[in-house]
């Protein structure tokens, strides 16, 4: 357990350090908890912004009511994070189905030595990567199903995003029918 | 079948390469004749029930070609525990079971000597299968919590369908009868009475 005086240094320390200072240091640094931009609203792209108006529209129907129009936005963008988790969930079967696995593969130290070794001498080697997954199946569907057994942790994972979009959109469909209900007995 | 209009606003649903849109389309035909839909909020758990159904169906399709890309090494690993004589090592019999695991896929003959090494003690084929799935063990149970997952996901958005179902008959129930009871609407003989007050 750290002493009174060390506890006091820390502290100290601490206060020198007061994060980067720079615009690009800072730009870094803001991107240092970005993982999978799963949890990014829909409307980040810019791309996807007219598609929610639309769905949007079509969910609150002809109304200015500002509460409606805030609950039809939570249920057209948890419905568009549905679909960007589905997608994700294609997309790393697909890659695992395409090169076998989702990681690039790495050269042990060993490896890397003997490569420059050889790249000084003139020759090029290929090393083989440790750890190289087997050979995928040529054949359907066990390729789709051997990708598909290959990024299972990572489904696992998308799995929790894809519940909880669908909660969200639960909540705000409650949301909309309470309203809708509220504003008729007024 | 045309696709409506609120259909072409949902997000579509991805497919992987090897799958088919067709296939897709006559899945999601099939769930929207079976709960006929009504509005935006209804196509989108319609949607959203037909692409868990097809992740349910991709990953027991999945499941099954586990436990039989297993079974080869399952018999091999069997064999090798049925080959072995008192005092021989699994080495000692691993290229015999490796040729007879190779050859029960191709070969009748081997699949009868196989069949026959079983039955010596008491097994048949559904062994091969056991240590099939028990080799497939840890991959078997996460895509088994996935289905779970999936399974449950499915079954809250046909309650879903049906709870705002209910909401909006109750809703328009409610209106209705405010239309008949004369709330919110204006009666002949109240405008009569109104015309009369402003003359």
């Amino acid at each position: 357990m750290a002493s009174e005086r060390q506890i006091a240094a820390n502290r100290r320390n601490a206060r020198k350090s007061t994060g980067p200072r720079s615009g690009a240091g800072r730009k870094r640094a803001s991107r240092n908890a970005y993982r999978h931009g799963l949890t990014l609203s829909i409307i980040s792209t810019a791309a996807s912004a007219k598609q929610l108006h639309k769905l949007v529209r079509k969910i609150a129907g002809n109304t200015d009511d500002a509460i409606t129009l805030e609950r039809a936005r939570e249920i057209a963008q948890a419905e568009l994070d549905l679909a960007r988790v589905r997608r994700a969930k294609v997309a790393l079967i697909e890659r695992a189905s395409a090169f076998g696995e989702l990681d690039p593969p790495r050269l042990t130290v060993t490896q890397m030595i003997r490569l420059v070794n050889a790249f000084d001498r003139g020759r090029l080697i290929v090393p083989k990567p440790s750890g190289s997954p087997a050979a995928m199946p040529s054949q359907e569907p066990d390729r789709s199903a051997e990708a598909v057994r290959r990024v299972l942790p990572e489904l696992r994972n998308l799995d929790r995003y894809e519940r909880r979009a669908a909660a969200q959109r639960e909540r705000a469909v409650r949301g909309l029918y309470g309203r809708r209900k509220s504003r008729d007995n007024l | 079948m045309r696709r409506t209009n609120k259909l072409t606003l949902l997000p579509k649903s991805p497919l992987l390469i090897t799958e088919t849109a067709d296939e897709f389309e006559a899945l999601r035909d099939a769930f929207e004749r079976e709960i006929k839909p009504r509005g935006i909020i209804e196509q989108m758990y319609v949607h959203d029930i037909c692409s868990i159904v097809w992740e349910i169906l991709r990953l027991r399709r999945c499941k099954v070609v586990i436990i039989n890309s297993a079974f080869r090494s399952a018999l091999e690993d069997l064999l090798k525990q049925l080959l072995r004589q008192p005092g021989q090592s699994a080495y000692d019999v691993r290229d015999e079971a490796q040729d007879l695991a190779h050859a029960w896929f191709t070969d009748k003959g081997a699949k009868k000597l196989v069949s026959e090494i079983l039955s010596q003690f008491n097994l048949d084929e559904s062994a091969i299968e056991a240590e099939a799935i028990r080799k497939s063990f840890a991959d078997l149970e996460l895509l088994d919590r996935m289905l779970s997952s999936l399974e449950s996901r499915r079954d809250k958005a046909l309650g879903c369908v049906a709870e705002y179902r209910a909401s909006l008959a109750h809703q328009l129930r409610e209106s209705a009868d405010r239309v008949i009871d004369g709330k919110g609407v204006l009666r002949l003989e109240d405008a009569a009475s109104e015309r009369s007050t402003a003359a």
